[in-house]
């Protein structure tokens, strides 16, 4: 079992939010969930561990958001998860320094291979 | 002596009506009465010493010998023989001819008396035209016609009313075996030949003499019975589409008529005239079936446009169903299984489940070619669901959506299918117009407001996309007018042919972008306008903001 670590996880809808944030649980991380990027970045939490965001969310982006972390000199490693296939956002969210890119529905253990990366970094 | 008889029989002659003449058997006239000088205006001294066949020129020398001949024969003759008068014109004589005889029998004199009937017989000749005429129409027209002797029915509707029976329509109504007697009791008393090809029967001896009862089907006796109340009204005409049987018993679309006349409803006789209009039903259905594909091809089109949002509808609860087993998979593998959180997380399981299902039923419905067919919906509610459809797509492409609902509007008879399909296709016109302009703040604005005395809803879906071009504006709602590169122009003409089934009335104007309203009576049958039209801004609650999760 690894060390407990501090996970964010942005994403506007409620079970799947939930979902993530109890499987973090089960695996004794200490998760919080937000419904905005606007939340979450007013929460600033400070030293975190990882931050799991969707890309499509009710005001800003969670491309935005990650800028918006990237201008104020934080460094934390950004999964995106969404279930938007388009090319043009993909591409984006790469361009944005997300440290992984996962597609609605992923498994389970891919996103545990991104979080083995996210604190590995 | 014999000039006094002679004088005195011709004073007695001019005393009657009819035309006398008496003429040799070479035909020179001895006497010629005053009615003869009425009747060919030629006078008596004119006349006498003439022959008669010159003086009154007409038939043709043979008949005229011909019918001396039967005379000499029989001792009398009558016919009717044409005539020319002095001034020329033709004359119908009803004529006897009797001889009188010497004592030793050789013929002496030919006694004529005549009678004018050319008015008579032009009379006749009018009469006998028209009933040829009538008899034509009858049976050359592409109308069945029947006369049907009704004293059988009659005598059957005079027995109610003296029963009492103030209601008649609906006592008959609730006594369908009365109505089948009277059916049997009506008597078939000519039909014309349109009627025989009509009704698939052999011959005239098939329909006439019988009773009419074959010719309706159950379902539609009650047209028979408003007929009958019609009849009882004296109201002059009855028409209605309705379907009766042929001979095949075959079903056959006909426009049912009933005319009276005074002299033929003293008579208890009536005529039906049955028109077909098979052809003309079957046309209307096939145009129904064609709009029907239509409007499925362009809902299905529609949802081709949404498969982006629509596979995140999908998409999401199915990450969260996922994610939640793989949990309940950890807390149940531990040392010490923690099932408490096994089974919260299985509930959320079965709701984001039922969450999937419900997407994917929305989807079918919208994507299936039934309808769900007309009931009582509100009208909000069909948004509200509308803007849960369309939510995510309109997010996606940063549009704002705000709703305004007003509360307590009626219900209105509508087909909740196809009016989501109405709202999809403006909100996703509205959505590509404004993308296609790049225009920065997005907006789709919809408000519902009622007609004035309830009769109904008006709705309005306005965006600040670029409008309607002006040369667009009145053509719009015709098939093939679009305004996107790539567009068919198919959906609004599909909106306006939906709106206009519901009776409802659809148009665009613009204002600050396109702005479309729509009314829907409460029932189909009355269309009116609302009192929402797109001048004024209204405020609205922020849809997008309040509804997000």
């Amino acid at each position: 079992m690894q060390a407990e670590r501090a996970i964010s996880i942005i994403e506007d809808d409620e079970s799947l939010r939930l979902a993530l944030v109890g499987l973090l649980r089960s695996m004794a991380h200490d998760a919080h969930g937000y419904a905005t990027a606007e939340d979450f970045l007013a929460a600033d939490e400070g030293d975190l561990d990882c931050v799991i965001t969707d890309i499509q969310l009710p005001g800003m982006s969670g491309i935005e958001m990650m800028r918006h972390l990237r201008a104020r000199g934080d460094a934390v490693p950004v999964i995106v998860v969404t279930a938007r296939d388009e090319k043009r956002v993909l591409a984006e969210a790469r361009a944005g320094g997300a440290l992984c890119l996962l597609r609605k529905p992923f498994e389970t253990q891919d996103l545990l291979d991104c979080l083995d990366r996210a604190f590995a970094a | 002596m014999i000039e006094a008889v002679w004088a005195e029989a011709t004073e007695i002659l001019d005393l009657v009506h009819d035309s006398i003449i008496v003429r040799r058997m070479d035909g020179t006239i001895l006497q010629w009465n005053a009615a003869a000088e009425a009747q060919y205006g030629i006078a008596r001294g004119d006349a006498v010493g003439r022959r008669l066949s010159e003086l009154l020129p007409g038939e043709p020398p043979e008949l005229l010998e011909q019918a001396e001949a039967e005379l000499l024969e029989g001792g009398a003759w009558e016919g009717e023989l044409i005539r020319r008068n002095k001034a020329g014109d033709e004359m119908i004589i009803d004529v006897r001819w009797s001889i009188r005889r010497e004592e030793d029998g050789t013929p002496r004199q030919i006694v004529e008396t005549g009678r004018d009937v050319t008015e008579e017989r032009a009379n006749e000749e009018a009469v006998r035209l028209s009933d040829y005429r009538f008899r034509n129409l009858f049976e050359a027209m592409a109308v069945s016609f029947w006369e049907i002797d009704f004293n059988g029915v009659g005598a059957m509707l005079v027995a109610l009313r003296d029963q009492g029976i103030e209601d008649i329509r609906g006592y008959l109504l609730d006594n369908i075996p009365i109505v089948r007697e009277m059916l049997r009791q009506t008597l078939t008393l000519d039909v014309n030949a349109k009627t025989l090809e009509m009704f698939a029967a052999g011959s005239k001896e098939d329909i006439v003499g019988l009773h009419t009862e074959r010719y309706w089907p159950p379902e539609n006796l009650p047209v028979f019975v408003d007929s009958l109340i019609a009849t009882l009204e004296k109201q002059p005409t009855f028409i209605r589409e309705t379907v009766l049987l042929d001979h095949n018993d075959n079903r056959l679309n006909v426009m049912f008529t009933v005319a009276w006349s005074p002299d033929t409803r003293k008579r208890g006789v009536v005529t039906l005239g049955v028109i077909d209009i098979t052809d003309r039903v079957s046309a209307e259905r096939k145009l129904q079936q064609i709009q029907a594909d239509y409007t499925h091809a362009a809902r299905v089109a529609t949802l081709g446009e949404l498969t982006a949002s629509i596979a995140h509808e999908v998409n999401q609860p199915l990450a969260a169903i996922v994610t939640n087993g793989e949990a309940s998979l950890r807390w149940l593998g531990r040392s010490e299984p923690d099932v408490g959180e096994a089974r919260e997380l299985a509930t959320r399981m079965v709701a984001d489940a039922r969450r999937a299902a419900d997407v994917i039923s929305r989807i079918r419905n919208m994507a299936t070619r039934q309808t769900t067919g007309h009931e009582l919906v509100s009208v909000n509610d069909v948004i509200t669901d509308t803007l849960d459809f369309l939510r995510r797509d309109l997010q996606s492409h940063d549009v704002r959506v705000t709703f305004n609902g007003t509360a307590d509007l009626p219900q209105v008879d509508a087909d909740r299918t196809q009016l989501q399909q109405v709202l999809i296709n403006l909100a996703v016109n509205a959505q590509q117009a404004m993308v296609q302009r790049g225009v920065e703040n997005r907006r789709l604005d919809i408000r519902t407001a009622p007609i004035p005395g309830g009769h109904g809803v008006v709705v309005e879906i306005r965006d600040n996309g670029p409008g309607i071009p002006p040369d667009l504006a009145s053509r719009l709602f015709e098939s093939f007018v679009t305004t996107k590169p790539n567009g068919l122009g198919i959906g609004l003409s599909i909106c306006r042919s939906i709106i206009e089934a519901h009776g409802g009335h659809i148009e665009v104007t613009n204002n600050g972008g396109a702005c479309f309203t729509f009314s829907l009576p409460v029932q189909v049958q009355e269309a009116d306008g609302g009192d929402l039209r797109c001048e004024k801004e209204a405020p609205a609650t922020d849809m997008a903001g309040a509804s997000s999760d």
